[in-house]
């Protein structure tokens, strides 16, 4: 797997070996931020930094767990709730009269956020770079939710992250009207014909 | 007898502490998380946490029924913690446009119809009451631990939410005043108190993983 190296800027204390041990020069930048497009990805750099501020990702990110459908509908639930929850938090906050409540109410906030965040991320959408995620911003280019939502930001993000899955075909049932024979495709061939009646594609109905 | 915070496994001695558990006023939370003395479980019988809402005193709200679909507010949530997945694998573009998305849904979320601290409140329970176990049952027959470990954390900060609004309710202002207020970066576990305790007891990050909550900006 081919891997690639980043340094931490908080870690970092902008001195020292990696500048030294890197065979491309990769690790020397004016921003600090590693040169991905001269990284080999041969370690040296990770191994030297007395500050462990490099770390080694692959380039590529494996595909995350699958969640089970009925984990799902739980947690959809329960996300819903809390961020109900927040919503309601954020507008008794602004109403508050004293600033004891106010501050109480904005822990409130920031906590249902984080336990949300948290949830939503066990439920599918751990990781940028999964078929989940391309899904969704796919979807929202395709049918904004709303018309003032913002499709540019979406649109770029599905270009600068790579999927690491396969995206999921979307498989549809067509049902032979004549004799009821049910054939799983994609898309019904134009040139398709009914393997037990014969019948066109045009005799085809989709049902799901 | 010793009874036991089940949310941060403080132990109240009986022995030691001198005043019975059952002798406690109702007032009375874990010195060391906050959560309310119904938290606690005897020693002995310890696997099973009493839930601190009886299912049958939670009142229902419309938010409760069973939806697939992610509203805005949880689209929102959804987004953020996207940014940071990005901000993890130091992707500061991706972040900042996840960031923009998460803003979007927040703003575009329609205000609730009523709003409370009961209301608020009312919600707590019922995650507590059904939210929770259902969520856990489900992950369970999955052995999902991801899931399971969303319910254990999620469980005790909610826990403590319910604590802190049923306290507010008791005391009003008094208990907030001259102290400060914290949250866990990480799990979203709220303190109040004047120092963060030195690990978070729900998720156990240290003590600089806990942000103090500003008081609002005077004009
Ligand atoms: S992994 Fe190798 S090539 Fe890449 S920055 Fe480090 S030392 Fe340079
Ligand atoms: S070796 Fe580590 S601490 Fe030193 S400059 Fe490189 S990344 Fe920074
Ligand atoms: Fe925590």
């Amino acid at each position: 797997m081919k891997m690639l190296a980043v340094r931490n800027l908080r870690l970092c204390t902008k001195d020292c070996l990696c500048l030294y041990v890197c065979p491309t020069g990769a690790t020397d930048t004016e921003d600090s931020i590693i040169d991905l497009s001269k990284c080999i990805g041969c370690g040296m750099c990770a191994d030297a930094c007395p500050s462990k501020a490099i770390s080694m990702v692959p380039e590529e990110y494996p595909p995350q767990q699958k969640k089970a459908e009925h984990v799902l509908t739980p947690s959809h639930t329960l996300a819903n709730n809390k961020a109900k929850a927040e919503g309601m938090a954020r507008l008794l906050a602004r109403e508050a009269e004293s600033g004891e409540l106010y501050r109480l109410l904005k822990a409130v906030e920031r906590s249902l956020r984080l336990v949300n965040e948290d949830l939503l991320r066990e439920s599918g959408y751990m990781l940028p770079q999964s078929a989940n995620t391309h899904e969704l911003l796919a979807s929202w280019v395709q049918e904004p939710p709303a018309p003032d939502f913002p499709v540019e930001a979406a649109k770029k993000l599905l270009e600068l992250l790579p999927c690491n899955e396969p995206l999921e075909k979307k498989m549809h049932k067509y049902r032979c009207t004549v004799c009821g024979y049910i054939h799983e495709a994609e898309e019904l061939p134009p040139d398709f014909s009914c393997p037990v009646c014969r019948q066109p594609a045009s005799a085809f109905e989709r049902i799901e | 007898m010793k009874y036991i915070c089940s949310v941060c496994r403080y132990v109240y001695d009986e022995e030691k502490e001198g005043t019975p558990f059952s002798e406690l006023p109702e007032s009375w939370v874990c010195p060391l998380c906050g959560a309310a003395r119904s938290a606690f479980v005897p020693e002995e019988g310890e696997e099973r946490p009493a839930p601190a809402v009886k299912p049958a005193a939670a009142p229902v709200h419309e938010g409760d029924e069973e939806m697939k679909e992610l509203s805005f507010g949880a689209l929102a949530a959804l987004c953020s913690n996207l940014a940071r997945g990005c901000e993890k694998q130091y992707k500061a573009e991706e972040s900042a446009l996840f960031l923009k998305l998460a803003e979007y849904f927040t703003a575009a979320s329609p205000a609730p119809a009523r709003a409370g601290l009961e209301e608020l409140d009312g919600l707590f329970s019922a995650d507590l009451a059904a939210g929770y176990p259902a969520l856990r049952t489900a992950a369970d027959e999955e052995g999902d631990r991801g899931t399971a470990r969303i319910c254990v954390w999620g469980e005790k900060v909610t826990a403590i939410l319910h604590t802190l609004m049923q306290r507010y309710k008791r005391e009003g202002d008094a208990f907030l005043r001259d102290t400060r207020i914290w949250v866990c970066s990480i799990c979203g576990f709220v303190y109040v108190g004047d120092r963060p305790p030195a690990l978070c007891p729900v998720c156990k990050v240290p003590a600089w993983k806990l942000e103090e909550v500003e008081g609002r900006a005077s004009k």
